[in-house]
């Protein structure tokens, strides 16, 4: 019997798996001979564990993955509206991965997202917050609430709460209810309605800057620059915040954009102009 | 670390609960409420798991005000909202993702006109306790009460000892957890009595 | 083919009317009576034994009254065996109360669990209702001694004295003529003895045809109470002690 099944199913006896076989040998691409399609899954059993043993910078330094982590983000609530600026670097460990990310994702007119932490994660979510709120708009004949938006995806979050989600954001904007507000969420499931929040491994350095310059009464002007100035700081002494600052102002009529910001291009005009910057030369 | 304290005397029940929200070495927030009404003679503080807390929390107060409004306003007494708080708890803690909270329940029974105070921690562990903390404010709290409380205090009394104890972390603590939010719960139900 | 989806629910008649209930609250008007009345200091619960039979090996425990938790009790008119199961269900709805809240279930809500599931039954398909109407005694701290009833069809209501089962209407115009506030416990048992005595039609009253139970506080524990359901002496000796053997005996003469 054993024999009999060996004639069948050994490799060499096996006229067409020998012709395969042979075939893949002599190509690059030994998956487009697969003759059954099938879906890659990964040889475990518990994806969420395998994801943090691989990924969690903290616990493992040695992790073969690394999620693009650093970041600066800041949005804070003034006379005028809100201001939102961020920087655009992505690093995966200390390979800088790109110097050209969005970071402020554009939700809906009046609703902005920032982006810190995981960048598939909070892309992915913050744009089917977009649909949700859409939805909400639909049903309901009324814009959705900055309170109810940032809800969805704290309740969202939570419920993913432990299975690796990686999230700091702030939902930013302006309903007539509410007036201009911020939510602070995070993938911990924490979320806070507050004035001033800077999210990221720069946000040591971009609140130094914002709370000594920082007062209610900023122009939009001031306040614009401020957040500006306020994200040159955290990339200057961030490795992992760079490139470019993306300037936001939202008020009554929705967000506005107030251009993209070359780090590299600013820091030297601001440095003359304010005097600062004494520790670099030139 | 986040500070909740709570000192039952003669006429009501005092809770403190610090205003600092914190995620690593940040502080997010300074005027954060770690307290929620859950009906007019019951407050909860928490502290815990950050998102679990508030989540939490979220949850008992609608069972609770569920069950008030199914019953006609008759509302739950302080014993069995800390029943019905341990309940869960201990629930929680056999399932595949617990609760990290704990709480303090101050309450006060308008049936037998008596203050309470319950302290509850994940484990599901629940004790009526005449004061008490969670976190580090015990371990700096729980020997000044131990020798200055006095069963027949008054509110007034309650709040200057609540006071000592405040002084005490601010002095000792070496972080700042940026004051405190300070509520009270007697016959006239919650108020909060913050300077 | 409508015939067959008929007969599996419980639907509206043309006139409005749900039949199924109907017949429900018919079979209970058959079953023995019930009675149930309120006085300061308790509740008293009697009922009409309708099958005796000297063959019957009874333990001495009651048919159809039951004891739903630590400070309540009920009384059965209609099937037996439908009541068993409502009563199971009540009673671990009133320990899980009791587990989770760690204070007894008030009265009225661990009947209006009963009545849910009573309710269920008169709407959902392929289901019959339940045949068994309840009284109610219980004690809260709320409101004390109370006294309710429910119905097939899942509708409560509280009394100062009602009665359930066969000659209902009959127990309750005595009920009616002779209640008074401020009866005392005693007063309350001799009665429901009395209006039993005349409802029924047995012509000789004694224990064999008897349930009686009585809901109160204790004297020892404050705010505990007492159920207790009445032995046949207990129950021969309240006959004779008010005086309605006597009375009949009058009227036969």
């Amino acid at each position: 019997m054993n024999s009999i099944a060996q004639k069948y199913t050994h490799t060499n006896n096996n006229r067409i798996l020998n012709e395969i076989t042979s075939a893949r040998d002599g190509l690059a691409s030994t998956h487009q001979l697969e003759l059954a399609p099938s879906i890659q899954l990964p040889p475990i059993s518990q994806p969420t564990d395998f994801l943090r043993a691989h990924t969690d910078d903290a616990t493992n330094p040695d992790c073969k993955i690394k999620i693009a982590h650093g970041t600066t983000t800041l949005a804070f609530r003034f006379q005028g509206g809100i201001i939102v600026a961020v920087d655009s670097r992505a690093t995966q460990g200390n390979w800088i991965a790109s110097q050209t990310v969005k970071k402020v994702i554009e939700i809906n007119p009046f609703l902005l997202g920032t982006m810190a932490g995981g960048a598939a994660d909070c892309q992915y979510w913050e744009t089917w917050l977009g649909t949700q709120c859409r939805l909400h708009e639909l049903r309901e004949k009324e814009r959705i609430s900055v309170a109810a938006a940032s809800k969805i995806l704290g309740n969202l979050v939570y419920e993913y709460k432990g299975m690796g989600l990686s999230m700091g954001t702030m939902v930013c904007g302006y309903t007539k209810k509410e007036g201009p507000t911020i939510y602070y969420v995070d993938s911990d499931g924490t979320r806070l309605k507050g004035d001033l929040f800077c999210v990221g491994s720069g946000q040591t350095f971009a609140y130094g800057v914002l709370d000594s310059e920082y007062k209610w009464d900023l122009t939009i002007e001031e306040a614009l620059y401020l957040g500006k100035r306020s994200i040159l700081a955290a990339t200057h002494r961030d490795a992992y915040s760079g490139g470019s600052v993306n300037l936001f102002h939202v008020a009554e009529e929705g967000w506005v954009f107030h251009g993209n910001h070359n780090v590299g291009d600013i820091f030297y005009d601001i440095k003359e102009k304010e005097k600062s910057f004494n520790n670099v030369d030139g | 670390m986040d500070i909740i304290l709570g000192i039952r005397v003669q006429e009501g029940t005092i809770i403190a609960a610090s205003k600092a929200a914190t995620r690593g070495i940040s502080i997010l927030k300074d005027t954060d409420d770690k307290t929620r009404i859950l009906n007019t003679h019951n407050l909860v503080a928490f502290t815990g798991e950050s998102g679990d807390t508030v989540h939490f929390t979220e949850y008992i107060q609608a069972n609770i005000q569920l069950h008030t409004m199914r019953e006609n306003d008759l509302e739950l007494s302080p014993s069995a909202v800390a029943s019905f708080v341990r309940n869960q708890l201990a629930t929680s803690l056999r399932s595949r993702k617990p609760y990290q909270v704990n709480v303090l329940l101050a309450g006060y029974d308008v049936k037998t006109n008596t203050p309470t105070l319950n302290w509850i921690d994940y484990l599901g562990t629940q004790t009526e306790l005449p004061y008490g903390a969670h976190g580090y404010a015990a371990f700096y709290c729980s020997s000044l009460l131990d020798r200055h409380y006095r069963t027949d205090m008054n509110i007034d009394e309650g709040l200057k000892l609540l006071d000592d104890c405040l002084e005490e972390l601010e002095r000792r603590m070496p972080i700042d957890f940026k004051g405190c939010y300070i509520k009270v719960v007697d016959k006239d139900g919650v108020r909060d009595i913050t300077k | 083919m409508s015939r067959r989806y008929d007969s599996r629910t419980t639907i509206f008649s043309p006139e409005g009317r749900l039949y199924q209930v109907e017949y429900a609250q018919e079979a209970i008007s058959q079953a023995g009576t019930a009675i149930g009345i309120l006085s300061t200091e308790g509740v008293v619960l009697a009922c009409e034994k309708k099958f005796t039979s000297k063959l019957l090996d009874n333990d001495g425990s009651a048919e159809k009254l039951y004891i739903l938790n630590d400070n309540m009790i009920c009384a059965v008119a209609g099937m037996t065996a439908d009541a068993g199961i409502l009563i199971n269900n009540v009673r671990v709805q009133a320990q899980q109360y009791l587990k989770t809240y760690n204070e007894q279930i008030p009265c009225e809500l661990l009947i209006k669990r009963i009545c849910d599931v009573k309710q269920g039954y008169t709407q959902h398909g392929g289901l019959r209702p339940f045949g068994v109407s309840f009284l109610y005694a219980g004690y809260d701290d709320r409101y004390e001694f109370q006294l309710f009833t429910s119905n097939p069809s899942g509708n409560y209501s509280g009394w100062k004295a009602t009665s359930i089962g066969a000659n209902n209407s009959a127990a309750q115009t005595l009920l009616k003529k002779d209640y008074k506030d401020d009866l005392s416990l005693k007063d309350a048992c001799n009665l429901a003895i009395k209006v039993l005595s005349k409802t029924m039609d047995a012509s000789s009253l004694n224990s064999d045809k008897l349930e009686f139970a009585t809901l109160s506080l204790s004297k020892l524990e404050k705010g505990k109470t007492v159920r207790k359901i009445w032995k046949d002496e207990e129950i021969d000796l309240l006959i004779k002690e008010s005086g309605v053997l006597d009375e009949k005996k009058d009227d036969d003469e």
